[in-house]
């Protein structure tokens, strides 16, 4: 059971978080090598464990009890990247998962099993945090599922993406990014691989769920959640499935785009709309359309970390700064905690989460749209903006035809020519320096 | 009802009649106990008093639409303190699940509704309080565009596009625990808080640093402070006494007629981040 709690991560900076995001650090090694010591040669596999979500229980000043009953409901719920269990409330299909859990092997008829790890872990992490190997070498990052949050769907902002929408990136890939298209893989695989996402993400939005109960227990509870079918099920994990459910219901109904305007003057329309105070897509996306508009802003993954960050940075100033000679017992003791619950944070945000990077408004002039370049894809973005991202919903304020006039020129941009002969050419390296 | 939870959970024999007879007899006392202040509602009132001297007010400057914003005194409203040292936008708010509800305030969610406006390139209040069914319109009365990107954790988050003159109406299915932020992304100075409760016994501090709950029902209640800068408030001062008050929750009586918690002075540590 050890091994589902925090290992004590050895290192203390980002650079060597790449290793610590397989590794876990040292101790998580350490076991790594032992188990394999012990099974070489009988073919056999150490088992593998979900992570933690340590930087949500180090922000919710959780203790390792607290992470212990976290760690023990999932468990039960969820089983083990091995084993994954279902409940009847999450309405997935445990065929499929247990096509794409588990370590690379063939069954006994010769089909590959343990597609997530040999397609997805390197990169989206065992867990599905987006914490694997590579992780760190990757721009964007890869998506962490935990929360729930995808971008590119056909439903609206807050909504999840339906099972298609999930087929259709594995299947597509996303341009402009690290994730490939995976094709070539069978519809049955990608089928099973869309499933186990979805069992993940479920499965991470149960555990953030989870651990931000504690704070609103009250004092009788003594700081353990109730064991009871109607919280732990109904009250947490049946919501977080029943999203998934309902995404189908959710899609956006598109009208045709207009037929009754010639293409040049619905580019001149959106072009008006572009740069006009109702749509304003020019404040992020720039006068060019370079989206040079607004270069400081995150997503809300690594808004988390940046917020964290800033909480430790602000913690570690005022815990400098107090003046412990004239400490009550009491406030010492206090004080003593909030440094233990400072360095715990600063070793989790080392090991558990990547430096955060601002997120670029798309550059409209290179015709590479990761999700998807249909019009029908550019008009799911405009009308409903994308989850957990910057870009707001058009939806209420654009009327549709006025999106679909946006969508045309949104995708005359990366060929519309307005100046000099040249000037519009994409520097290369050498005419940099 | 502990009670009966606890003699079990400790595995002790108990006769088979005894829990229904103890759980009656729990329900008997509840019964009694809402009947024995039915008609009584106080009014809940307080003064939120800065420990220390009051922080300077800093100004933001604006790199969005110059044009417009740069024409407004722009602060940063994280902590505002007035001039008798009075904290605004702190936020009180009751507990306790189930409370019942005062019937003049009963259709208060239905048909009162609650503004939050980008006015000025801020927003106008810097905390709003909705409950939960309660219409919030999020307005924009300023000559340029906004997007108000609310970022609830328990109800679906959302982020649409406000142009000038124009206006966004939302609803919340269930309560928040904390207050969500809102911001708008192209003019990333712009922060305000929304509250989220099930009922209507909620209130944010004004300039001068008093709130006021009218209608709660009397008996003891759970009372939550939180503040944006220093989270949930863990210690208050009232009459030179300092209390600590664990999670920023504080156990009040109220009584028919005003409870006045009086001056309560927070340290100006509290807000140090």
């Amino acid at each position: 059971m050890h091994v589902l709690t925090t290992p004590p991560f050895a290192g203390t900076d980002r650079g060597q978080q790449l290793f610590q995001a397989h590794y876990g650090g040292v101790w998580r090694a350490f076991t790594l090598v032992f188990a394999l010591a012990f099974t070489l040669g009988c073919g056999a596999t150490p088992p593998a464990y979900f992570r933690l979500n340590m930087v949500e229980a180090t922000k919710q000043h959780l203790t390792t009890q607290q992470e212990e009953q976290v760690s023990t409901v999932l468990l039960a719920m969820f089983g083990t990247p091995d084993e994954p269990a279902t409940l009847p409330e999450m309405g997935l299909d445990a065929a499929k998962l247990k096509l794409a859990a588990g370590p690379v092997r063939s069954d006994i008829v010769g089909r590959k099993n343990g597609l997530y790890r040999e397609h997805c872990a390197h990169c989206h992490g065992i867990t599905g945090d987006g914490l694997g190997p590579t992780s760190a070498f990757l721009n964007p990052y890869p998506r962490d599922y935990r929360p729930g949050v995808f971008k590119f769907k056909s439903t609206e902002r807050a909504d999840k993406p339906t099972h298609a929408d999930l087929l259709r990136i594995l299947h597509n890939g996303i341009a402009g990014t690290s994730m490939p298209s995976f094709a070539l893989l069978s519809a049955a695989k990608i089928d099973a691989l869309a499933e186990y996402v979805k069992y993940l993400s479920m499965r991470g939005e149960t555990e953030l769920s989870l651990m931000r109960a504690f704070f609103e227990l009250d004092d009788d509870a003594a700081g353990k959640l109730p064991q009871t079918r109607e919280f732990l099920v109904t009250e947490t994990l049946a919501v977080a499935a029943a999203k998934w459910q309902g995404a189908s219901a959710a899609q956006i109904a598109v009208p045709p785009m207009p037929a009754d305007i010639e293409l040049v003057d619905s580019i001149a329309k959106g072009r008006a709309l572009f740069y006009g105070e109702k749509a304003n897509c020019v404040k992020c996306h720039g006068v060019t359309g370079l989206g040079d508009g607004q270069a400081n802003d995150y997503d809300d993954w690594n808004k988390a970390i940046v917020e964290a960050d800033k909480e430790v940075a602000g913690g570690e100033r005022r815990a400098q700064e107090a003046q412990t000679s004239g400490m009550s017992p009491d406030e010492l003791k206090e004080h003593r905690e909030q440094i233990a619950w400072l360095e715990k944070f600063t070793r989790v945000l080392d090991g558990d989460a990547l430096k955060p990077r601002t997120i670029p408004p798309r550059n409209l002039r290179q015709g590479v749209y990761r999700g998807g370049r249909r019009p029908l894809d550019l008009y799911y973005r405009i009308h409903a903006g994308i989850n957990g991202a910057p870009m707001p919903a058009g939806k209420g304020t654009i009327p549709p035809e006025d999106i679909w006039h946006i969508v045309n020129y949104i995708r005359s941009l990366p060929y519309e020519f307005d100046g000099e002969l040249g000037a519009d050419r994409p520097l290369v390296a050498r005419d940099r320096f | 009802m502990t009670a009966s939870t606890v003699r079990f959970s400790k595995g002790l024999c108990v006769p088979m009649l005894w829990v229904p007879m103890l759980v009656a007899a729990v329900l008997m006392m509840a019964g009694a106990s809402a009947a024995a202040f039915a008609d009584e509602w106080g009014t809940i009132k307080g003064t939120f008093v800065f420990g220390g001297d009051a922080p300077l007010a800093v100004e933001l400057k604006a790199d969005k639409d110059i044009e417009v914003c740069g024409k407004h005194k722009l602060q940063n409203e994280e902590l505002v303190v007035g001039a008798d040292k009075g904290v605004a936008n702190v936020v009180v708010f009751v507990r306790d699940k189930g409370i019942k509800v005062h019937p003049d305030l009963a259709a208060s969610a239905k048909s009162e509704k609650v503004v939050l406006n980008n006015a000025g390139c801020r927003f106008e209040p810097h905390v709003a309080f909705v409950q939960v069914g309660q219409q919030l319109i999020i307005k924009n009365s300023d000559a340029i565009g906004h997007n108000s990107n609310v970022a609830t954790i328990k109800n679906p988050p959302s982020n649409n596009l406000i142009p000038s003159g124009g206006e966004s109406a939302l609803t919340f299915a269930s309560e928040e625990a904390i207050p969500a932020q809102v911001t708008c992304n192209i003019h990333p100075w712009m922060k305000s808080w929304l509250l989220v409760r099930p009922n209507p016994y909620g209130a944010v501090s004004k300039a001068d640093g008093t709130f006021e709950i009218k209608s709660v029902p009397a008996g003891e209640i759970e009372l939550q402070f939180w503040h944006e800068k220093a989270g949930y408030i863990g210690e208050v001062t009232v009459g030179g006494k300092a209390e600590k008050i664990a999670k920023g929750r504080k156990k009040v009586k109220v009584a028919g007629g005003d409870n006045d918690l009086g001056e309560m002075v927070l340290d100006a540590n509290l807000f140090k981040k």
